[in-house]
């Protein structure tokens, strides 16, 4: 297996986090087959999100907007895409021809070059204050009452655990599954049948109302809703049984971003409401180039088929999708053929719910070393998912007592990416 | 009395030492010329007959300097950078490879060469070029995987070397010209039996690559791959012991390996401190070794190794990371090609005094 | 009298006077003065302050606190009993001369320090031994940090101490951040390359400064023993780049903004032991040998800070400065006056850490309730007017559930009676030793709470901020080892629930047992209601009224 756990040393307040757990066991468990009888089941449900997350900054240069010939434009050229006068990098050779059901945004200035700031930023649609991220928002407001599963999955291998609800409460906060691993323990003790299971957990909330008397909440609330999202599991457990199908695997890859894809599909297809997956690594302050190679050559193909997945399943009317990073990388390449952060001048990808597909918004100057055009920031594209999925992102957070807007006041959805 | 004295009453002189200018003199390496082009270059190869240094950078282009007159041309063509080169025996004849996975061929008599022939070798970068001993066929590899053997004449497509299961980094021909050897980013060498098309055997050069955990990516390749003049050595320049490879910290090194056996002889690596890439490795026909290569913060460095010895003897710094190196047929001069944009001609030798002759 | 003498005079009676107030706050216990100095500036402190936590809650937190586990039901009922105004004082004195107390030092210490990383060179087991013996002779936290640092590995007897530095295997970028954060309290990271983008006050000269004390330092390994170890040559130096600016900069090794401790000058390249093959060179002047010094030296302040705010975090929950490894201009201490005295006892006293726990355990501050009084209000930062709410660390929960169930003193009859069997002579005196039942239970228990150090720890740089996955939730509802706690046998706790006739018996054994204090009336009436109605399933109902109980936010966190 090429990926392995590891830490993201360059985050500093961040408790990083590796679980120990044990042997994983060879089955993985995935979902049930989509086919067309369940696109028509789904379809009139609740909306979702899908969030891919390539951590540490991808190029925009080496993908969504290419400048080949240009002082900073690097070896590689542009190709042609489904969308006729929009061009991607030739690393995306396979998500080209799925762009007809996408749009870039080219013109995002963060202001900030820093990893956690512009992630942040980028999740939270504010630059700074405790506030939810996309998904537990996506949780909190599209997950239907009686979802079998915790509202806002993330899929990674990697450590970081964030805390993503805020004021919103611990139960819309991510769950984080390490990869493909089922998670262990997941059937109800022997001896014990649902009635008496029910009455313990039924016992164990009599026992914390006492305890919450005159004390904060943060912590009880934390722990709380871990069983309530371990619960949901529990009630899943068929759900984690079932291998991939080979064919699959073949068309997503072997490798854990293939395999984690045809989790976040089968979660989505199964009820989930906002499933992200985060590919590592991207900050490629040395050999730029040939680690772009590397890591799009594995988010290549596995995206253009997730996507497409979700298109033939008729999910994705229903389902924001955005490619995302914490910022750019930088035009000059540096001495070591690397390229530094840049949160000036980048772009991201998205389509789905409600989104615009095929457009290209906003542009850099002919170097990429500054917008040009129609310049935004992670507000704005905050602003333009929650709209794109029927949340006014202009009211204030349904929070009893406490008047806060759901997206920042002083920015706007990018009206001309809302369909 | 010495043979100049003329007469008995003159002083007695010491015969001063006489300089050979042309003795090599590793440790008095030193600059004699410089070309500079206005983006960093990332490769360089002089020609056989000592007459041009060719550069690639980082842009589309080919920089030619003739070395005697300095006069400089551009040629123009290829869609992405270029990284590899080779000549003709008679220099007549440039090939190049570049990251659009296209060869070209040049005709360097032409004042302003175009090319004369375009190979499209691979889908994905064309990392390396090689014209075989007998000089009728190119050999090619790339990020497809493959390495093709051409026509050197007409460009068609002679036979095809699949196994490497990674980007495929240099490959060149053992001077018996049956051979074919190729090297990729996980660090397999394999060995191609050229009449049966297929692969004879494999050297393990797996301790020139590393998987970065926190960044979850192999690094690895040949930079540079050489094989000793009388092909009884295999000399492959690359990295090791990765750290922390997005931010280049790992350790430059050259292995060399005995052709017959494929077993290891030595790992050559520059002084702990100086952490990046070797980029370039040349066999001197007096029998030293020459490595060059680039550190994390830019600078470089060029190394001399003795036949047989297990470390560099002599290490020059150089103000900026070297990228590529070649060595002129007279055995006294290098090229390197800079990040800094400039292709630097030095001179193994003694500085000789010289009289009044602006240095250029 | 002239001018000139009265002036004299009068500044003489007033450095008289001073002295004397300060010969008389001299003798001020540093946790009365910890009291005064709480709330000095913060004016909503009265207001918000909390009452004085009860005795059940007072015994439950300390033991927790000072020995890592929770009190037996006895000890409950004991302390509870106790009139003596004197018992809490008592208490403390008896937590911290427990071997349990060295236990708890060696979780703390050794996770703070080495971070749950997997082994490399020096197995975990000899190490927290050292550890452990370390805190059983209350060594001073300057003399254990001057071990970890200058030792080499070559000795077997202080070996254990060399893992810090060799399972980091002397790689820069690891030992040199981990240098700063766990020893000074700043984190470096980022001014390796350049200086702090975030921070202003971390420079890069900082960092190189302090990887230059191990520079010439190496792994190196026997041939023969095939033991690693540390040698070091006699040669190198620190330069750095800016990866941004290209600025240059050399330095030899220093501590943070104190002087560069330069090479000798005649001491040029000379060793004791000459580098060849296989051999480990050892140098006339060691570079590394100069950390120990440097860094435990009476001016390096830094030191001292980073472990009150690390002591003082560790009792009452969250340090003065949070994260403990980030000081830095921008984020000063909360109470710098306060952790300007606790630094200032610290180095008073030797670096003591014991006596800084015990005043810490003595003070009001430490004792007060974690629940706000009805009708005050709630603070708007954190000013340590309120008992913290701590969540169990990973050993901490393990023990107290393996206490909590009867597990520990179950586990500890046996041990006693195969010793006694095993060795009829002495067995019994030994079997009675405080010290030896500890290390006993240890190792018949230490698998357990390694199961929980897989599920609730975590590997890397540690942080007090609270983590509850769903695993964790899984772990204890459905997981087969607390499930096996809850079956009855011998003398555990439902075994004892099983035999008492009332339910309020059962509710009294069930909330000294797992809670460590008394149930309220409406709690007895909670467990009688729900006892009747499970009459039926009367053992599964008992097992999992304990389940509910244990996995409660009552017993998950330390309040």
């Amino acid at each position: 297996m090429r990926r392995n756990q590891g830490c993201n040393h360059l985050d500093h307040h961040l408790a990083r986090r590796q679980f120990l757990a044990g042997a994983a066991g060879g089955a993985v468990g995935l979902g049930l087959p989509g086919s067309p009888a369940t696109a028509e089941k789904i379809k009139g449900q609740h909306k979702r999100v899908l969030q891919i997350y390539l951590q540490g900054g991808v190029s925009q240069l080496e993908s969504w907007d290419p400048k080949p010939g240009t002082e900073h434009g690097g070896p590689f050229r542009a190709i042609p895409t489904s969308v006729p006068g929009m061009h991607i990098s030739e690393l995306l050779p396979y998500t080209a021809k799925q762009m007809h059901l996408l749009s870039i945004v080219r013109s995002i200035n963060l202001k900030t070059n820093d990893h956690r700031q512009g992630r942040l930023f980028m999740e939270k649609g504010r630059r700074a204050g405790e506030y939810p991220y996309v998904g537990s928002i996506a949780s909190k407001y599209l997950a239907p009452a009686n979802s079998e599963l915790p509202g806002y999955i993330h899929i990674s291998t990697r450590g970081l655990t964030d805390s993503t609800s805020a004021f919103l409460g611990a139960q819309h906060g991510q769950l984080k599954f390490e990869g493909v691993k089922p998670p262990k323990n997941l059937a109800v003790p022997k001896g014990l049948d649902e009635t008496a299971d029910a009455r313990r957990v039924q016992l164990r909330d009599q026992f914390n109302q006492q305890f919450r008397v005159g004390r904060p909440k943060s912590l009880t609330e934390s722990f709380d809703a871990s069983f309530q999202q371990a619960a949901k599991l529990m009630g899943r457990k068929a759900f984690f049984e079932k291998a991939p199908d080979p064919k699959d695997l073949e068309r997503y890859g072997k490798h854990d971003f293939g395999r984690n894809c045809l989790l976040a599909r089968a979660l989505l297809e199964n009820d989930a409401t906002c499933v992200k997956v985060t590919h590592h690594g991207y900050d490629s302050h040395a050999e730029n180039f040939n680690f772009h190679l590397e890591q799009l050559g594995e988010f290549d193909k596995t995206f253009a088929m997730l996507i497409d997945d979700l298109h033939e399943r008729g999910l994705l009317d229903s389902t924001l999708v955005m490619v995302y990073s914490e910022f750019g990388r930088t035009p000059k390449i540096n001495v070591r053929y690397g390229r530094d952060h840049w949160g000036s001048a980048w772009s991201i990808a998205l389509g789905g719910c409600g989104i615009q597909p095929g457009a290209v918004i906003g542009k850099t100057n002919e170097k990429g070393t500054a917008v040009a055009d129609r310049e935004v920031d992670a507000g704005h594209l905050f602003h333009t998912y929650l709209q794109a999925l029927g949340i006014d992102s202009t009211n204030d957070h349904d929070i009893a007592g406490r008047s806060i807007p759901i997206g920042d006041p002083t920015a706007q959805p990018i009206k001309e990416l809302l369909s | 009395m010495n043979v100049n004295q003329s007469d008995t009453s003159d002083a007695l002189v010491a015969q001063k030492p006489v300089v050979d200018y042309d003795a090599i003199d590793l440790e008095k390496t030193h600059q004699v010329s410089e070309f500079k082009h206005k983006f960093p270059l990332t490769s360089c190869r002089v020609d056989p007959t000592g007459k041009y240094v060719v550069a690639g950078a980082q842009d589309l282009d080919i920089q030619v300097w003739d070395l005697q007159t300095k006069s400089n041309r551009t040629l123009k063509g290829h869609t992405s950078w270029v990284r590899s080169f080779d000549f003709s025996k008679d220099g007549s004849r440039l090939y190049s490879a570049c990251w659009g996975g296209d060869i070209k061929v040049w005709n360097m008599a032409d004042t302003q060469p175009k090319p004369i022939m375009m190979i499209q070798a691979h889908t994905g970068s064309a990392r390396w070029v090689r014209i075989s001993p007998d000089q009728k066929k190119l050999a090619t590899c790339g990020n497809d995987l493959l390495i093709k053997i051409w026509n050197v004449e007409d460009g068609k497509l002679l036979q095809t070397f699949k196994g490497h299961e990674r980007h495929v980094y240099a490959v060149d021909f053992h001077p018996d010209g049956q051979h074919l050897v190729s090297q990729d980013l996980m660090g397999f060498i394999k060995i191609w039996d050229m009449k049966t098309g297929k692969q004879a055997r494999s050297i393990d050069a797996t301790v020139m690559t590393g998987y970065d955990n926190k960044f979850a990516a192999d690094m690895g390749g040949a930079r540079d791959l050489q094989f000793s003049p009388d092909g009884s050595e295999l000399a492959s320049a690359g990295i090791t012991k990765v750290v922390n490879s997005f931010a280049g910290v790992q350790d430059p090194i050259i292995m060399l390996f005995d052709w017959k056996s494929g077993k290891e002889k030595a790992q050559l690596k520059p002084e702990k401190t100086f952490q990046g890439i070797a980029w370039g490795v040349r066999y001197h026909p007096d029998g030293f070794l020459i490595g060059a290569g680039a550190n994390r913060s830019g600078k470089g460095e060029l190394w001399f190794r003795k036949p047989g010895e297990k470390e560099f003897f002599h290490t020059m710094k150089l103000s900026t990371a070297a990228r590529g190196l070649d060595l002129l047929s007279d055995g006294r001069h290098l090229v390197i090609a800079h990040s800094d944009g400039a292709v630097r001609v030095y001179r193994m030798t003694a500085e000789a005094k010289r009289p009044a002759k602006s240095k250029s | 009298m002239s001018l000139r003498s009265i002036q004299c005079l009068v500044s003489c009676l007033a450095i008289l006077l001073a002295g004397s107030v300060s010969a008389h706050s001299a003798e001020i216990p540093l946790h009365q003065q910890i009291d005064s100095l709480i709330g000095v500036g913060k004016t909503q402190f009265e207001k918000t302050a909390s009452a004085p936590a009860d005795d059940a809650t007072f015994l439950r937190r300390v033991t927790l606190d000072l020995t890592g586990t929770i009190p037996t039901s006895d000890e409950v009922r004991v302390f509870l009993a106790d009139e003596s105004t004197e018992k809490r004082t008592q208490l403390i004195d008896r937590l911290l001369a427990s071997p349990e107390h060295a236990r708890r030092m060696q979780y703390v210490f050794d996770t703070m320090l080495m971070e749950r990383r997997p082994d490399k060179h020096v197995p975990a087991v000899e190490w927290r031994n050292y550890l452990r013996t370390s805190f059983l002779n209350n060594k001073p936290w300057d003399v254990l940090v001057r071990e970890i640092l200058s030792v080499d590995g070559t000795d077997k007897k202080t070996r254990p101490a060399v893992k810090f530095l060799l399972d980091r295997e002397l790689k820069s970028e690891l030992v040199t951040r981990d240098l700063g954060r766990l020893f000074l309290g700043r984190d470096l990271e980022c001014a390796q390359c350049h200086n702090h983008p975030n921070v202003d006050d971390y420079l890069q000269r900082h960092y190189h400064g302090l990887s230059a004390f191990l520079n010439r330092s190496y792994l190196f390994k026997d041939p023969k023993t095939k033991k690693t170890s540390i040698g070091e040559k006699a040669e190198g130096l620190v330069s750095f780049t800016s990866v941004f600016t290209q600025e240059e900069g050399k330095t030899a090794p220093r501590m943070l903004d104190l002087p560069e401790i330069v090479d000798p000058k005649d001491a040029k390249a000379d060793y004791k032991v000459k580098p060849a093959k296989n051999v480990r060179s050892v140098p006339v002047y060691s570079r590394r040998l100069q950390l120990a010094n440097a860094m435990t030296h009476p001016t390096n302040i830094a030191f001292r800070q980073n472990i009150a705010n690390r002591l003082w975090a560790m009792m009452m929950g969250r340090g003065f400065v949070e994260p403990l490894d980030m000081w830095h201009a921008d984020n000063p201490p909360s109470h710098p006056k306060l952790l300007d005295l606790l630094t200032k006892e610290l180095q008073k006293n030797g670096y003591n850490m014991r006596l800084i726990l015990r005043e810490l355990a003595l003070s009001k501050t430490y004792q007060r309730s974690s629940q706000i009084s009805a009708g005050a209000e709630i603070a708007k930062e954190i000013d340590f007017g309120v008992g913290q709410l701590k969540p169990l660390s990973p050993e901490q929960l393990a023990w107290s559930m393996m206490q909590a169930t009867g597990l520990t003193v179950k586990t500890l009859k046996s041990l006693k009676a195969k010793q006694v069997k095993a060795d009829p002579k002495n067995g019994a005196k030994k079997t009675e030793d405080a010290l030896w039942q500890e290390e006993a239970l240890h190792a018949a228990l230490n698998k357990n709470v390694t199961a929980f150090i897989t599920t609730f720890g975590f590997v890397g740089a540690q942080s007090s901020r609270f983590d509850a996955s769903a695993d964790q939730a899984l772990f204890l509802r459905n997981g087969p080892l607390v499930q096996s706690w809850l079956v009855p046998s011998g003398d555990n706790l439902t075994a004892r629930l099983k035999k008492l006739k009332t339910s309020s018996e059962i509710a009294e054994e069930l909330y000294l047992s797992v809670f460590s204090r008394l149930p309220e009336k409406k709690e007895t009436e909670n467990v009688t209601a729900y006892l009747k109605d499970n009459q039926k399933q009367s053992q599964q109902a008992l097992q999992q009224l304990v389940w509910a109980a244990l996995s409660s936010d009552e017993f998950r966190f330390n309040h």
